[in-house]
């Protein structure tokens, strides 16, 4: 950024957090904001400089971090509270009641005010040495109960798909900001030169409401864009050579370039070396992403952890196992999304819950468990956050008669490695699942831990646009300190 | 406020200093009584004597605050919690980012009271919530007024800017006028190369040399119209080496209706152009192509600039609407659009769209980040959060308005021909239920030819009118939560320009989006004309002279040449708001015209790294759009028609499947489309072709003043492996083997004359040659798009 600011302002603070200043900002004024201006021109300067060569060569974080990867479990569609991993004995109770109103008032898409309560038809027990309860839907994810982390009183501000997903992303209900993956490639870069630094891989069934904008890199350049990762054997667009060219004519091609460049009068540039290390890194990436990509030479045991040839888990498996490549191959963030679609294809169970979820269970579970596992042989679960769960939960209320309405108030998620402490519960839901009643985490909350577990920090990643210093977190979250 | 007794304590600073109160104020009350009468005294009933107040403050309020919140809101916290501090008594009634935490007297509108019985906020966040007795003694000393002896002042403490000292901010001043110590001239470049020749003098610095004519054929081409330059302007400008002959280059290129595409492309980023409206449906804005349109012939006919405002801003009120002013106000539909089954937040709703509208208009206009005072008081500009509404209120009567173009008659006779149609249309199928065979067969053809003739959609335009009936109410909102609705308020122009002068008008004002355009566009405005000669400087050096061109505020950068914005500005005044004459002004500098390719000095690097003083030109990296458009003029397969409706390309299917509903994607099938220019293809929010995502092209979803240039892989495998590139590779070799035959030396030169313009040196030929004799001409036309020399200007 240039430098021409003006310097009565200081700069380099969250000057949406606070219209107050502190000792040391107060200082950094007499001294015309220099300090301040000049660490954060010079940090934002490494981080853009730094990925200004081709890829995403890796940045050492400020603090020391826990976690060196993230891979998003992204249950699309909203899975219900009641029936995953937050049992409401009451609710069975009231089964078929109007809600009491000691419960409070919630707004619903679709769902009237006075609907009745559904009870669930799961049975929920208890697993491993932390004993943490976990419901028949998940019997494999139900043996690494002690490695979860479960966020039982999750809660966000929109209760349609589509402004839910942007919030759940990008901490915004509007389009238009980076998402969590956008802002680690930009915080971080990758750990990987032949590999994206951040990877979506959606669920073949189709798309998701919020579209292309909830993952993109919103106003951060576009070299922090995130790939999406086709359903195909080869995932990756422009990958493969046009017109059939080998992999050796396309290296002609390439030197071609580079002499032809050298040949012509032009005055010697840093953007035109960067360009130079761009094509050579594409070509590494052709060259050799297609081999990460090839599934055929795992062992077969592998394979059969995730489920992979079988269905109905081929195809999240596929992709699990694939997520778990990459993160060993130093990519930043990957997502990994179980459901596509029309609503019913998702985890968007609005007119049958049993159906719904006991088929996009059976899809995901042993899956979900077989990368947690495969991650912890590895050694690599120490080093990769984990995160499950949808843009929302369900309804406490039955919709029709059986399925259950969005519901944004109170609703699991769960966290797993990278420095998280499992086999705890923590934040817990009213008595038939309706709202947060102890230690309410919002999405902002979350996003605030990842970046922590990653050894950033949501006041000094920022980015400036349209008059402000953005960041992930829209308004300041908070560590989710019981979990790390 | 009394002058109370007070006693130092060690942790919250100050106590109640019990006894100590009591006659002074009741006498001061009485006082107060005596000179303005009875209505005093319910507030003073509520005052600070009240025993009870007073008790519960020292025993619950005070102790409450300190041991559960001033952790994070107060002078000691590490970090202030939402800009709000709750060891101070003006603290609490002013408020945090969220608005005053308490309104003395009235607890139910109290935040502060809301938060701790966890109404919406949820405080405190830790240790579990007060008690239910803790939480009734707060409600009560609100209630009784909330008496709070800490008076502590906020000096310390305030937003950064105060409304006084944000006034005295350099873009809230009136245009100065021309330093006398610049030479003038009537062309205006002699004024404008003064004031960039005494900074440079300033610094030590000079100006380059002149750029080579063929770096400013190219150049001048590229940025005026977007294109590369034919062959024949090319030769024109290299063989006639007269002083003129660069003045009628310039005047033919922005005579030429090329310039209006280019130029569109930068307001179109600005006003965040699209063509569907976003989130899950993305519904297509049939028709938003005619506000595209608009904005080129605009370009093109130099429109005068303020009338450009007027008709964007309000062309739906003018007295004669035109379909072009119709067309201009698609503005206001431009942006993203919630749209939701299920039960409707109508309310919410428009308030997010109202939201939307008011914030582009702040960007686009005003140069100024509006947005910031929607929660709260502008933290940095003199813009407060009344303000903001004031100027949101001038929406208040905005609904959507879709015109029909066609004629009362056209649609009647749409009508007539369209109910015969249908009405056969049921009569046979009601028929073809009874048949089969043959007879079938002959009615389902039958069928399918009828079905062919409906007469297409008539054309309509998605523009907005005035709905005086149902005008939204529109009220400060606290935190800019559409629930938590403040004071009502009028329209009204911005304090700081102007607004404090005039009362405002009511919501149900007729035409009241042309009272805005008119308060935008008063020739004394400091900000319209600053803000579009800035973004106008911005096209062809790279960075604006502000270089935060949406962003004239405190918080935005200070303009590397103040003198030099402010004649700019008045000249667009002087030639009554004609944009063109500027365009020239610039063009015809001496400061354009410099080379770029001037090893930089040391002292330069040193001083000026970013070239910000214009030691030289700025190199630059073609817009994607420039990227296509000039492979499709290399291979001569570019469709040079103007305007109508957007393209789509045929993409990936799997990017088609990305679309929550994938049938949107209706790859354009009129013969020749597939070439026409960038600036044609289709704008859709959720599905961007790849290309023009790899090359920096913003988002589409909220105002871009300035594209990145960035640098990385995808590109390259793009321009490598993608479909655009070797689509239209492949094109460029069929042209350059039908003009030189299977001659390898030949292909070289052509190709190097086509894309390039200029004859291939020797190593170039070395290289070329051998490389088509082994691989092939495709092959090499792909690299030659690959080449920095073809996607760059100098």
């Amino acid at each position: 950024m240039s430098s021409r600011r003006d310097s009565s302002v200081p700069r380099g603070r969250p000057v949406h957090v606070r219209r107050t200043r502190t000792r040391r900002e107060f200082l950094t004024d007499a001294f015309c904001g220099f300090g301040a201006l000049a660490l954060t021109a010079m940090t934002r300067q490494a981080r853009l400089h730094a990925n200004s060569v081709g890829g995403l060569p890796p940045i050492v974080p400020p603090v020391a971090p826990k976690a060196r990867s993230v891979i998003f479990l992204f249950m699309a569609g909203g899975p219900s509270q009641m029936e995953t991993f937050d049992p409401k004995p009451l609710l069975n109770q009231l089964s078929g009641q109007p809600r009491p109103a000691s419960f409070g008032e919630a707004k619903y898409q679709f769902v009237e005010s006075d609907a009745k309560l559904l009870g669930t038809k799961r049975s929920f027990a208890r697993y491993g040495q932390s004993g943490l309860e976990v419901s028949d839907l998940f019997p494999h994810l139900s043996r690494c109960a002690d490695d979860l982390a479960i966020l039982r009183s999750c809660h966000g501000d929109m209760v349609v798909h589509s402004a839910a997903q942007y919030e759940l992303f990008t901490g915004r209900v509007v389009p238009g900001a980076p998402s969590m993956g956008s802002w680690m490639a930009y915080g971080l870069g990758a750990e990987t030169e032949a590999l994206p630094g951040y990877v979506v891989m959606p669920d073949p069934l189709g798309a998701l409401e919020a579209g292309q904008p909830m993952y993109s890199n919103g106003f951060l350049p576009a070299r922090f864009q995130p790939t999406m990762f086709r359903p195909s054997d080869r995932p990756v667009l422009n990958l493969e050579s046009s017109r059939g060219a080998s992999i050796e004519q396309r290296r002609a091609t390439i030197d071609l370039i580079r002499q032809l460049n050298g040949a012509a009068e032009l005055p010697l540039d840093p953007e035109f070396e960067a360009r130079l290390l761009a094509y050579d890194l594409a070509f590494k990436m052709q060259v050799e992403a297609p081999a990460m990509f090839d599934l055929s030479r795992e062992r077969p045991s592998t394979l059969a952890l995730y489920g992979i040839g079988q269905e109905p888990t081929h195809d999240y498996g596929r992709r699990c196992l694939l997520a778990r490549k990459l993160v060993e191959e130093g990519v930043r963030f990957v997502c990994v999304v179980s459901g596509g679609g029309p609503g019913n294809m998702q985890w968007d169970a609005h007119k049958d819950i049993e159906e719904n979820h006991l088929r996009k269970a059976a899809e995901t579970d042993q899956p979900v468990a077989a990368l947690l596992r495969d991650l912890k042989q590895r050694g690599l679960l120490d080093s990769t956050l984990v995160l499950w769960g949808g843009e929302f939960g369900r309804s406490p209320e039955a919709q029709t008669s059986v399925g259950r309405d969005h519901h944004n108030l109170g609703f699991s998620m769960w966290m797993a490695g990278g420095g998280v402490r499992g086999g705890q519960v923590v934040g817990a839901t009213d008595e038939i699942g309706l709202r947060a009643v102890k230690d309410p985490f919002h999405f902002r909350d979350i996003h605030t831990t990842i970046l922590h577990q990653m050894g950033l920090d949501q006041h000094t990643l920022t980015y400036p646009h349209l008059g402000r210093e953005e960041r992930l977190t829209f308004i300041e979250g908070e560590v989710i300190r019981q979990i790390v | 406020m009394a002058d109370l007794a007070l006693t130092h304590s060690s942790r919250s600073g100050f106590r109640w200093s019990a006894g100590a109160l009591g006659r002074r104020d009741a006498i001061e009350g009485l006082l107060l009584i005596l000179f303005f009468g009875v209505q005093l005294i319910p507030r003073l009933s509520a005052s600070p004597e009240s025993p009870e107040a007073k008790a519960l403050f020292d025993d619950l309020v005070l102790p409450t605050l300190e041991a559960r919140c001033y952790e994070c809101h107060s002078a000691e916290s590490d970090r202030i919690k939402g800009g709000l501090l709750l060891d101070r008594r003006v603290g609490l009634r002013q408020g945090g980012d969220s608005g005053p935490a308490i309104v003395p007297g009235k607890p139910t509108e109290s935040l502060l009271i809301e938060a701790i019985r966890h109404e919406g906020l949820r405080m405190p966040p830790k240790g579990g919530p007060l008690s239910a007795k803790e939480v009734a003694g707060f409600r009560r000393w609100v209630e009784l007024g909330a008496p709070d002896p800490r008076d502590q002042p906020m000096e310390d403490f305030s937003p950064v800017t105060d409304g006084e000292q944000g006034r005295k901010h350099w873009a809230f001043q009136p245009i100065g006028s021309l330093d006398s110590s610049i030479p003038s001239g009537a062309q205006g470049g002699r004024t404008l190369d003064g004031y960039i020749q005494r900074s440079l003098t300033e610094k030590g610095l000079a100006r380059s040399s002149r750029a080579s004519r063929r770096d400013l054929v190219r150049r001048l081409s590229f940025d005026v119209t977007g294109l590369p330059p034919s062959e024949g302007e090319r030769a024109r400008f290299l063989e006639d080496p007269s002083p003129g002959a660069y003045v009628a280059l310039v005047d033919r290129l922005l005579a030429s209706p090329q310039f209006g595409e280019r130029q569109s492309l930068f307001w179109l980023d600005v006003v965040r152009f699209a063509e569907s409206e976003g989130f899950e449906y993305d519904r297509t804005l049939l028709g938003a192509w005619r506000y595209r349109d608009y904005v080129i012939d605009a370009f093109n006919r130099d429109k005068r600039y303020d009338r450009f405002v007027l008709e964007q801003v309000a062309g739906d009120e003018l007295t004669i609407p035109t379909h072009e002013s119709l067309s201009a106000a698609v503005f206001h539909r431009l942006g993203t659009v919630r749209r939701n089954a299920g039960n409707p937040e109508i309310a919410l709703s428009r308030n997010e769209v109202l939201t939307e509208r008011t914030d582009v208009i702040g960007a686009a206009f005003l140069g100024l980040t509006l947005a910031c005072a929607r929660c709260h008081d502008h933290k940095f500009d003199p813009v407060s959060q009344r303000d903001y509404y004031q100027l949101q209120a001038y929406l208040a009567a905005t609904a959507e308005g879709n015109v029909e173009l066609a004629s009362p008659e056209e649609q009647e006779e749409w009508t007539r021909q369209s109910e015969a149609i249908e009405s056969e249309i049921s009569r046979l199928q009601a028929r073809k239920s009874t048949l089969k065979g043959e007879a079938l067969e002959a009615v389902s053809q039958q069928l399918r030819r009828l079905a062919a003739r409906r007469p297409e959609a008539l054309p309509k335009i998605p523009s907005i009118k005035n709905d005086y009936a149902n005008v939204t109410p529109i009220h400060l909102l606290r935190r800019g939560d559409w629930e938590r609705k403040g004071e009502p308020v009028r329209m009204k122009p911005l304090d700081v320009l102007g607004g404090e002068r005039v009362t405002g008008a009511p919501l149900d004002t007729r035409n009241p989006r042309t009272r805005l355009a008119r308060w935008l566009t008063r020739d004394a405005h400091p900000l319209t004309a600053r803000v579009i000669v800035n973004r106008i400087w911005q096209q062809y050096f790279g960075v604006g002279l502000v270089a935060t061109a949406n962003d004239f505020g405190k918080n935005g950068e200070v303009p590397s040449h103040p003198g030099l914005l402010d004649f700019l500005a008045a000249e667009i005044i002087r030639h009554d708001w004609h944009l063109k004459p500027i365009h020239r002004m610039i063009l015809l500098s001496e400061t354009y015209r410099q080379s770029s390719r001037l090893e930089p000095s040391a002292l330069a690097v040193k001083t000026d790294p970013g070239n910000r003083l214009q030691w030289r030109h700025t190199k630059r990296r073609l817009l994607g759009e420039e990227m296509r458009d000039n492979m499709l003029s290399v291979a001569a397969v570019l469709h040079d028609d103007l305007g109508g409706e957007s393209v789509m390309l045929p993409v990936e299917e799997d990017l088609v499947k990305l679309l929550y509903k994938p049938s949107q994607w209706q790859v354009s099938q009129t013969p020749g489309s597939h070439f026409r220019r960038s600036v044609y293809l289709i704008a859709k929010r959720n599905l961007r072709l790849p290309f023009m995502e790899a090359f920096d092209q913003p988002a589409l979803l909220t105002s871009c003043f300035r594209r990145e240039s960035s640098t990385h892989a995808p590109q390259a495998l793009e321009l490598l492996n993608g479909r655009i590139s070797n689509e239209l590779s492949e094109a460029f070799a069929r042209r350059i083997r039908s003009s030189a035959g299977g001659d390898v030396e030949g292909q070289v030169r052509v190709a190097y004359r086509y894309a390039l313009g200029r004859d291939p040196n020797r190593s170039e030929y070395e290289l070329g040659v051998p490389f088509i004799r082994e691989h092939s001409l495709e092959e090499f036309a792909l690299a030659m798009f690959n080449l920095n020399e073809f996607l760059y200007v100098f």
